[in-house]
């Protein structure tokens, strides 16, 4: 899996694009949490190049969401495709992690003022 | 009828090449493209299982991924030589708790249960079974 950090007016945009599987979760975790430890405004997710995800995959988003919480910033995901949404769906993550059909909807909710 | 079965060593390292001969199946048998998804998942989720727990007798099981598909489902089972053990025992997870109570063990099998229309499983000849049966649509 390739990952593509981009920040976009302080928000930092992560862009996962393949597989993530056991073998992807490692390495996309550590991206996330570099992502993090750098201070953005916000983490969002953009998951339009994910085609695959598996519950070592859905581990990964869980971690990132807790750090981003204790880092005290907000934290979105976008763009899933039907098979991968229907993971996060199926095992009620869709109810703990904020789920954006796009990405402007995500840094529109990451960005809002509380 | 078509079927197909590989052998591989219980390790994590192996994932990729169980995935890739569900895929040569896939293309083989002419599958439905949409339905590969969840045998891909089943198949990390409970060959991951076996990786993380199988080893407990001090060696590494050998997985038997088989895989067939007549016309009116595809089955696919993972049989592995590692100490008795019924992944469907696994309590099933609780998916309502908040962001800090989340906990992914028994997820991958919970995925697994969702997904499939039959899953069982079974002990015979030192090896685990589970059998994982998705129907086909009639054409």
């Amino acid at each position: 899996m390739n990952v593509t950090i981009e920040s976009v007016d302080g928000v930092s945009v992560a862009l996962p694009a393949g597989r993530l599987d056991f073998g992807a979760a490692g390495p996309f975790q550590q991206q996330l949490e570099q992502a993090i430890a750098a201070k953005p405004k916000a983490l969002v997710v953009d998951c339009n190049g994910l085609e695959y995800v598996s519950s070592a995959g859905l581990r990964v988003f869980l971690v990132a969401a807790r750090a981003a919480k204790a880092a005290g910033i907000g934290f979105a995901v976008s763009d899933l495709k039907p098979t991968v949404k229907e993971v996060f769906d199926l095992t009620g993550f869709a109810n703990v992690i904020t789920i954006c059909v796009e990405r402007a909807s995500a840094l529109a909710s990451v960005t809002k003022p509380a | 009828m078509s079927q197909a079965t590989q052998e591989l060593s219980a390790d994590a390292g192996q994932l990729p090449a169980a995935t890739a001969f569900l895929g040569e199946f896939w293309e083989t048998a002419d599958l439905p493209p949409a339905l590969v998804f969840p045998f891909e998942l089943a198949l990390e989720e409970i060959f991951m299982n076996v990786v993380m727990h199988g080893s407990g007798g001090g060696q590494v099981p050998t997985v038997r991924l088989i895989i067939a598909a007549d016309t009116d489902s595809i089955t696919l089972t993972v049989a592995d030589n590692g100490p008795a053990f019924d992944p469907l025992s696994l309590a099933t997870p609780d998916i309502e708790a908040d962001l800090e109570h989340r906990r992914i063990g028994g997820l991958g099998v919970h995925l697994v249960r969702e997904m499939m229309d039959a899953v069982s499983y079974a002990r015979e000849g030192g090896f685990n079974q589970l059998r994982m049966t998705k129907n086909l649509a009639p054409a």
